[in-house]
């Protein structure tokens, strides 16, 4: 007594999609600002202090490295619908895996720290103690992730971090030479000094991560991009690349335009706060620290989960926030490791917090070369990806930064344990 | 009992004991047997790839591999049907354990001799597996027991090697229950994904699809051989089929739909015309309707001789007469099996329906039947036409949030 056939043959109806709304708040937009966290404010403000404009010309290449490096990723996710982790483990056996698995965690633990410790001076900046604040934060993470409530809470911080965004209308507001900013962009500038070099390293280091690579492309896999209906991904990627970009542009002009010309160091983050005064007045320090309160929560907790989750898919094991620690050892103990560390080292007395946050991006930045020397040879092998390996400008340009990010590091290492031997 | 990171690199020497190659992959046959057996061995010779029997074979352990013979056949190595290579295909890749029910890495491959044959017995998934892979050869200490899984509860292969399905593991995915195998297939690649559901019966397959999210039933039957695909469809209860085709570009689901078996295309074509998100989109065709001159005898021996009984029973629609649409009333079944059989269906049927019209917002329609505890809500055309029903899980799909659906078994269906 099925509903009888009336048999008549009608037109398909369409249904509405929102594909193009989603691109605008695609894995690549999320993952390329993401890199504008507590160690990356902290750097892009130093380099404005310290250096004035006369290193804004490096976003140019620094765009085009991390464009070309994100897109490789998603593309990678699409094509193969695999995480990075999975791919170097199915493609390159036990021991390199290990090894990338190794980089991976030791340069995430690091940034893990910047965030705590970016936690520890947005607390100071309100008069909290961070032996308060730091156990108080770790523990909070902790739980919300364990309890996967975290998605909940995620919003909260999102929105904090927005506050960052005030350096754009700070920037306008001081007023600065756009003569000197124009000729900062197009004229390279190079010093082969070792404060020089560490800020290189360090500003590749925080817009370039080991983590951001990864977390592009499982992103994509979750958001079930295919091969079929790539292009829309590589849009988003490259949009996110450039606002990034955009946003480090402006923190740089607008501390090079408050600090570098009053000659103030950046030593803490109140001296960084300093630069949204143009915008927020006497309120700057209060914006500032509530800014870097949200972007360090967020990370803390999005980046050891991240993390954790990279490492058990490498090695295979049981993965997920329900697990109990008896079901998922690896799982929930990487998770739990990483947050303890952060924490932990976050709350050494007299720690140079500010300095810290920028030693941590240098460590991204020496450890990235192993992931970028395992990208690049994913993304060239025919059988995993078929006619979507990379073209020539492509290679010739993530080669180029490849090649160059290891340079840098090599110099940096070298210039650090034998000073004064490399001389011009 | 030896493990494939034991054997691979391992000297392979002739009659003479005379190092003649090393050992680059284990070849095994997968078949009906539960434990596949080696077939042979790749073996590597100044950068070349050569191809050793299993006859020539006279043993394979830890030391390495002994011939028969001292004359070496340098026969380059090809895959045949059904073969895969252990090192390549298998091992560091992910596969389904149908005991466990879950997606696992191979991180090592256990081998056993027995009766002159060395059999694949299991994959060793734990991380003493790993770490006799990572460590110096002989510095393995530790005693703790392996986690090693049968390799007859290996359901999938997630390998590239496009050949080697195993060829029962159908059967055994099939033993788990369609949300399972959804869960499981999607854990993997979209590719491994589409494979999983490909390799399953149409009916188990078409359950399957139902237990996935939109965008991945669409993919999955879009990829696949349209035959195959408008066999699954047919499988697939009409709302669900409609909405995929609704999810797929125009042309194909055209043509799906032309493929389809009269009765179940004409079933599905009745949905397609309605909204996504709107009662005659959520609607099903399918639900019982008897005329109400019945008794409830009658009644009773109607529904126990249908071939095919709609998921839904637990509400039977009273029309006018035989072969009307036009709804008067409604019995919970509950109602009728207590009824007295003598008595007409017009007296026990309850008139006071609730009921929603086909363009009525999805949303609302939902609550109403979260309000009310309905099982099932008719939809109704102008006329006073039953079109179909409107039932509580595909309600709750609409009113919960997606993470709590994929936890939520399927009420009904």
């Amino acid at each position: 007594m099925r509903r009888g056939a009336h048999g008549v043959r009608r037109t398909v109806a369409r249904r509405g999609r929102l594909l193009a709304l989603l691109a605008i708040l695609g894995p690549g937009m999320i993952t390329a600002n993401a890199g504008n966290d507590a160690g990356g404010i902290a750097t892009f403000a130093s380099v404005g202090a310290e250096f004035g404009y006369s290193l804004l010309w490096i976003l140019i290449p620094i765009a085009i490295s991390l464009g070309v490096v994100q897109e490789m990723c998603a593309r990678m996710g699409a094509v193969t619908g695999k995480g990075l982790a999975d791919l170097i483990r199915e493609r390159f056996g036990v021991r390199w895996t290990a090894l990338i698995m190794l980089s991976l965690l030791i340069a995430n633990a690091g940034v893990t720290v910047s965030e705590f410790v970016g936690i520890a001076a947005a607390a100071e900046l309100f008069g909290v103690s961070r032996f308060v604040a730091v156990p108080l934060a770790a523990i909070l993470v902790w739980w919300l992730v364990a309890k996967g409530s975290y998605k909940k809470v995620e919003k909260a911080f999102l929105l904090m971090s927005l506050v960052f965004l005030g350096y754009i209308i700070s920037a306008f507001l001081s007023r600065p030479a756009w003569s000197a900013v124009g000729i900062g962009l197009v004229k390279p500038t190079l010093r082969l000094e070792h404060a020089f070099i560490f800020t290189l390293v360090a500003v590749i280091g925080t817009t370039i991560s080991p983590y951001m690579q990864v977390y592009v492309q499982s992103s994509v896999v979750e958001k079930g991009v295919t091969s079929d209906n790539y292009n829309a991904t590589k849009t988003d990627v490259w949009v996110g690349t450039i606002f990034a970009i955009l946003i480090v542009f402006f923190i740089i002009i607008s501390t090079a335009a408050t600090l570098h010309k009053a000659g103030v160091q950046i030593v803490t983050a109140a001296d960084a706060a300093r630069a949204l005064r143009p915008l927020a007045g006497r309120y700057a320090e209060s914006l500032f620290g509530l800014g870097l309160f949200g972007a360090s929560m967020l990370a803390a907790g999005v980046l050891p989960l991240a993390t954790a989750y990279s490492i058990s898919e490498a090695l295979g094991f049981e993965k997920g926030v329900s697990r109990t620690f008896r079901e998922a050892p690896i799982f929930l103990g990487t998770f739990t490791f990483l947050v303890a560390v952060g924490a932990a080292i976050a709350v050494i007395p007299n720690l140079p917090l500010f300095r810290v946050l920028l030693v941590t991006q240098v460590i991204n930045g020496l450890l990235l070369p192993f992931v970028l020397f395992a990208i690049l040879k994913l993304v060239n092998n025919r059988e995993l990806m078929g006619t979507q390996v990379n073209g020539p400008v492509y290679n010739l340009a993530a080669w180029l930064t490849a090649i160059i990010v290891t340079a840098l590091s090599v110099l940096y290492i070298l210039m650090t344990i034998f000073p004064g031997s490399v001389r011009l | 009992m030896l493990y494939l990171s034991q054997v691979l690199g391992r000297p392979i020497r002739d009659l003479e004991g005379e190092r003649v190659a090393t050992v680059k992959d284990v070849i095994v046959r997968l078949g009906a047997d539960d434990h596949p057996p080696v077939t042979g061995l790749v073996a590597r010779y100044r950068r070349r790839d050569f191809f050793l029997p299993r006859w020539r074979i006279t043993q394979l352990n830890k030391h390495g591999v002994r011939l028969n013979s001292d004359i070496l056949d340098l026969r380059p190595f090809v895959r045949r049907e059904s073969e895969v290579l252990l090192a390549r295909d298998v091992l560091d890749k992910q596969l389904i354990d149908v005991d466990g029910k879950r997606v696992v890495r191979v991180n090592d491959v256990q081998i056993i001799e027995a009766a002159g044959e060395y059999r694949v017995t299991g994959a060793d998934v734990s991380l003493q597996g790993l770490w006799r892979r990572l460590a110096p050869p002989g510095f393995v200490g530790t005693k703790k027991p392996v986690e090693v899984l049968d390799w007859a509860d290996v359901g999938y292969l997630a390998t590239d090697a496009a050949t080697v399905q195993l060829k029962s593991s159908s059967d055994k995915l099939a033993r788990l229950h369609p949300v399972e195998i959804a869960r499981l297939a999607e854990a993997l690649s979209y590719h491994h994904g589409s494979e999983v559901v490909e390799s399953l019966d149409d009916e188990t397959a078409a359950e399957t699809l139902e237990e996935m999210p939109a965008e991945s039933q669409a993919r999955i039957l879009g990829d696949m051989d349209q035959e195959r695909a408008a066999d699954i469809l047919e499988w697939m209860s009409p709302d669900e089929a409609a909405d995929v085709l609704g999810d797929l570009p125009e042309e194909k689901a055209e043509e799906l739909l032309g493929l389809m078996e009269h009765e179940e295309q004409a079933d599905v074509a009745e949905l397609l015309p309605y909204e996504d998100d709107t009662a005659g989109g959520l609607m099903t065709t399918e639900f019982v309707t008897l005329p109400r001159q019945l008794t409830v005898g009658e009644a009773l021996a109607r529904l126990r001789e249908m071939a095919e009984t709609p998921n839904m029973i637990y509400y039977l629609y009273v029309v006018e007469e035989e072969h009307s649409w036009k709804l008067c009333g409604v019995i919970a079944l509950r109602s009728l099996i207590l009824a007295d059989p003598s008595m007409p269906l017009e007296d026990v049927m309850r008139t006071d329906i609730q009921s929603a019209e086909p363009q009525e917002p999805a949303r609302e329609v939902a609550q109403r039947i979260a309000e009310y505890n309905l099982l099932a809500l008719p939809v109704v055309d102008e006329s006073g036409d039953i079109l179909g029903i409107i039932t509580v899980d595909d309600a709750m799909e609409i009113l919960l949030p997606k993470d709590w659906r994929q936890r939520l078994p399927r009420l009904l269906g």
